[in-house]
């Protein structure tokens, strides 16, 4: 059977079926379902020929020619969505159904076929339709996990080499200190094991012959080996701990550097809190057991092998049953590792939550107290707390008593040792002495500390593991695309089409449907609608911050996807509605975008921006620090130092976002001057709610509710006396009692 | 203003599926096609629930489908039911989890399914009530009423993740 172009695999009953009817040559796609009209999970199918359709459900089979069909309708519900035609009769077939996974192929299908039946089949119709199916096959041919991108790479797949390598690659440039700490650690463990021997003499040669020579001899030696112990250790230590901290900057970089490079999409679901923490706090975690396992894993490890052999030379028997506590350690190790895992899980998730929280509540310390919010804020912070304390308990308790239970038997070994050595010294072993019993206890506590440490070593591989899973929630994430990369336009006229542009943030709410515009160079567009309709989407999509929209955006002929995004990026000049000003000089603010900028370029860009004026009279001028996100100027001057900034940028492609919707009167006017000084000659794009600002735009575009319902010049849009015009009206009404009334009170 | 429906003012008969007609007592006014929407999907259940005509525009708000006439009571209900889809989750079955990309096999009032759940601290949102809310990659949502009333072994893959 020939395969079908559709979302998911066709189910083979519809297939037979759909060559019993002879329809198999027919179809050009279909759209699979996950649910059954009666919405449980099962299949459904409905396949798109030029002139007809056919639908599979439980009910059985419909066939619809498309003269029958009014209109087709993809309906989004909650949690689910159906796709449905309306005859000419006015009634509603609905003919398959299926969750979000299937939402988008199913509205390309809707597309489709109101196109048809409005202008006839063609193949720009199906090409569209075929677009978002290739970016719905996306999956990985290793093991069939849906990628977020057909030429993405597979986490699944990519995360299959160890975590533990994984993070050991940042140790590897730093294994020469690492492995100069191992030396060094391997002969301070070698040094700890010579003064039992040295006390076994003691006790056995030097005091029972009253040896003189001998005792200074031996106090000689053991001065020697604590002297080379302890002085190795203290440079071991500072060696370590500068090596510790070359492997956790460059952990954090490496997350800061993917951070900057995540879509936005990601930021939309993550918060900003939650990666702060991981940058903190999850990457020290990491250091301490890259560090762990490096250097103290190996250091125990020798030391238990040394230890091993010391002892079953000194006494082979005494050793085994120095070894029967052991599989009680290690049983009881695997199972403290797995109670505690999952405590680990929830106690980050908990920590997550507070950070959240500050990371929401310290800057926004204005509103609560502008709204006398304090007490309620408190009690939030209060109520996080308890749910980590509660967590944390319980982790505490559990720490607590294994450690205590593990000493015990380490200290049970040892009451072995003094009971069977002890038993063989009285009993008069010939081949057993005092010394060797000194000398076998204490080998027998430091044999312990390693046997100790590979039982506790679960307990933080599983808290590191959940820090780890953060950190790779980053690092793997899939990054921006620039599929373009290097692919450079010697300019960027600034044409900008969209073609069949549908967009949702997330599967239950289409944003934008079916958006068709274009824009030529040079022109200025005014875009206007209701808050919520889908103005700054619009915009969103032409910055280029989420490719995750069916259809096409083309710039100057060429595909956005396939322009190299950095250079894209720079040619568009963006002042948003609360421009975001960063803790420092108003210099640097300016410079943001050009760092090696002339000072003077600085000052003439402030000058086009209305804002030099300002800025001499500030005591320090362009010296002057700005506070957290811009404290210290007015929303108006913060507005005039981003046009500013956006002056420096000389784009090609100027972005408008309520530029002037916080201000007053006065200071509207003086951003309105310096915008148009610098919209001139450049394709200008601007979201206005007062229209008075768009006297420049040549083009307006009326967005509702995600849909382009206007889009023509302002005289036109105003003759046609529909949504623009209702907006001037209502606008120009309120100007007037405005004017009114401040006539009046002036009055 | 906001129109608020307290109880028998309204008749609302079937439409189609998801739509309405309602016909309301103090004006006489009969409304067709309107979409019964809950204002509070996630906590609400069916106390506040909006009626919007075929432009998405609020035409009143039933503040308790309990207190309509049980004609309307049962269609109100019947439009919503069909709606919202919002599986609970009674078992789950199995979860594989691979770096921070599980896949969940559970059996639901609608039937059994395997989804996939990302980044577990954001889609997975346990409430106090013991609730927890769940939305997968592809942003169907999924609930568990409560997941202490699991089975054990429900509860012992769950509970890390909460």
């Amino acid at each position: 059977m020939p395969e079908i172009l559709s979302n998911l695999h066709c189910p083979e009953q519809f297939h037979r079926q759909l060559d019993e009817l002879n329809a198999d040559g027919k179809v050009l796609f279909a759209v699979v379902g996950d649910l059954t009209l009666e919405r449980r999970y099962g299949e459904s199918m409905v396949c798109f020929g030029e002139k007809e359709l056919w639908a599979f459900n439980e009910s059985g089979t419909e066939h619809f020619d498309y003269s029958e069909i009014k209109e087709a309708e993809s309906k989004r519900m909650y949690g689910n969505a159906s796709f449905a035609v309306i005859t000419h009769d006015g009634k509603r077939h609905k003919l398959i159904r299926f969750t979000y996974a299937a939402a988008s192929p199913s509205d390309a299908a809707a597309d489709f076929l109101n196109g048809v039946i409005e202008h006839g089949y063609s193949r720009e119709l199906l090409y569209a339709v075929e677009n978002t199916f290739r970016r719905m096959r996306a999956f990985c041919p290793k093991c069939g996990r849906k990628l977020p991108t057909p030429d993405s790479d597979c986490l699944n797949c990519k995360g299959k080499s160890k975590m533990v390598s994984k993070f050991s690659q940042y140790a590897l440039p730093y294994k020469k200190g690492l492995i100069i700490c191992l030396l060094l650690s391997a002969i301070t463990t070698a040094a700890a094991l010579v003064p039992p021997i040295i006390t076994q003499k003691m006790v056995d040669i030097v005091l029972p012959n009253r040896d003189k020579t001998m005792l200074y001899q031996m106090i000689l030696i053991l001065l020697g080996v604590y002297v080379v112990q302890y002085v190795i250790t203290a440079f071991r230590s500072y060696l370590l701990r500068r090596t510790g901290d070359k492997i956790v900057i460059a952990l954090k970089k490496d997350i800061y550097e993917k951070a900057q490079y995540l879509p936005l999409s990601f930021y939309d679901k993550t918060s900003t809190g939650r990666v702060i923490n991981i940058i903190n706090s999850d990457t020290s975690t990491i250091q301490n057991f890259v560090l762990k396992i490096s250097q103290e894993a190996i250091v125990q490890l020798f030391t238990l092998v040394g230890i091993l052999i010391i002892m079953l030379r000194l006494n082979w028997k005494l050793t085994l049953f120095s070894l029967v506590p052991i599989p009680i350690v290690v049983f009881i190790g695997r199972a403290f590792g797995k109670q505690v895992g999952p405590m680990y899980l929830r106690i980050l998730r908990r920590a997550s939550s507070l950070s959240g929280l500050l990371t929401d509540t310290i800057p926004g310390v204005r509103i609560i107290k502008a709204f006398t919010t304090e007490e309620s804020a408190i009690n939030k912070f209060d109520r996080y707390c308890d749910d980590w304390m509660n967590e944390e308990n319980g982790i505490a308790k559990m720490s607590a008593i294994f450690p205590a239970i593990m000493t015990f038997l380490v200290t049970c070994g040892s009451l072995i040792i003094w009971f069977s050595g002890g038993s063989f010294i009285i009993s008069g072993s010939e081949d057993f002495s005092v010394g060797l019993l000194v000398s076998f206890v204490s080998y027998a506590s430091m044999f312990y500390n390693p046997v100790n440490f590979f039982a506790n070593f679960g307990d933080s591989y599983r808290n590191t593991l959940a820090s780890a899973e953060n950190i790779l929630e980053i690092l793997d994430a899939e990054p921006e695309h620039d599929f373009g990369k290097n692919s450079i336009p010697e300019k960027i006229e600034g044409k900008i089409e969209f073609r069949n542009v549908n967009f949702s943030f997330d599967r239950s709410k289409k944003v934008l449907s079916n958006i068709n515009l274009t824009i030529e160079p040079g022109d200025v567009v005014g875009i206007v609608g209701t808050t919520g309709s889908g103005k700054s989407t619009l915009i969103n999509l032409i910055m280029r911050y989420y490719d995750d929209y069916d259809g096409d955006i083309f710039v100057d002929g060429k595909n956005l996807r396939d322009i190299d995004m950095q250079y894209y990026r720079n040619q568009i000049g963006y002042v948003q509605q609360e421009p975001m000003m960063f803790k420092d000089t108003i210099f640097n603010n300016i410079a943001y975008g050009a760092p090696n900028a002339h000072v003077e370029q600085i000052i003439r860009a402030a000058d086009i921006a209305n804002a030099h004026g300002f800025i001499c009279r500030l005591p320090d001028g362009y010296d002057t620090l700005l506070g957290e996100r811009g404290i210290g100027l007015s929303g108006g001057e913060k507005q005039r130092i981003s046009i500013a900034r956006a002056v420096m940028k000389n784009p090609s492609i100027l972005i408008l976002d309520e530029a002037t919707a916080a201000v007053d009167s006065e200071t509207e006017s003086l951003i309105q001057q310096a915008i148009e000084r610098l919209i001139n000659g450049r394709t200008t794009l601007m979201i206005a709610h007062r229209l008075s600002t768009l006297r420049k735009a040549n083009k307006i575009v009326v967005v509702d509710k995600g849909e382009i319902i206007e889009c023509g010049t302002p005289e036109e849009l105003l003759a046609m006396k529909g949504k623009y015009y209702k907006l001037v009206e209502i606008q120009s009404m309120g100007e007037q009692l405005q004017k009114r009334k401040a006539e009046e009170q002036f009055e | 203003m906001i129109h608020y429906i307290d109880g028998p003012e309204i008749m609302i008969t079937e439409n189609d599926g998801i739509f309405v007609d309602a016909k309301f007592y103090e004006t006489g006014e009969t409304l067709y096609e309107l979409e019964p929407r809950r204002l509070f999907p996630k906590s609400g259940g069916n106390r506040y629930v909006v009626l919007l005509d075929s432009e998405g525009e609020q035409v009143a708000v039933i503040r308790n489908t309990e207190n309509l006439l049980p004609e309307s009571r049962e269609v109100i209900e019947r439009a919503l039911d069909e709606y919202y889809l919002i599986p609970r989750i009674t078992k789950f079955i199995k979860m594989t989890d691979k770096f921070r990309v599980w896949m969940w096999t559970a059996e639901t009032d609608h039937g059994t399914l395997t989804f996939e759940v990302r980044n577990h601290i954001s889609t997975v949102k346990p409430l106090y009530d013991g609730r927890v809310l769940i939305k997968d990659a592809n942003d169907n949502r999924y609930e568990v009423p409560d997941y202490r009333k699991l089975d054990k072994r429900s509860i012992r893959m769950l509970r890390p993740k909460l």
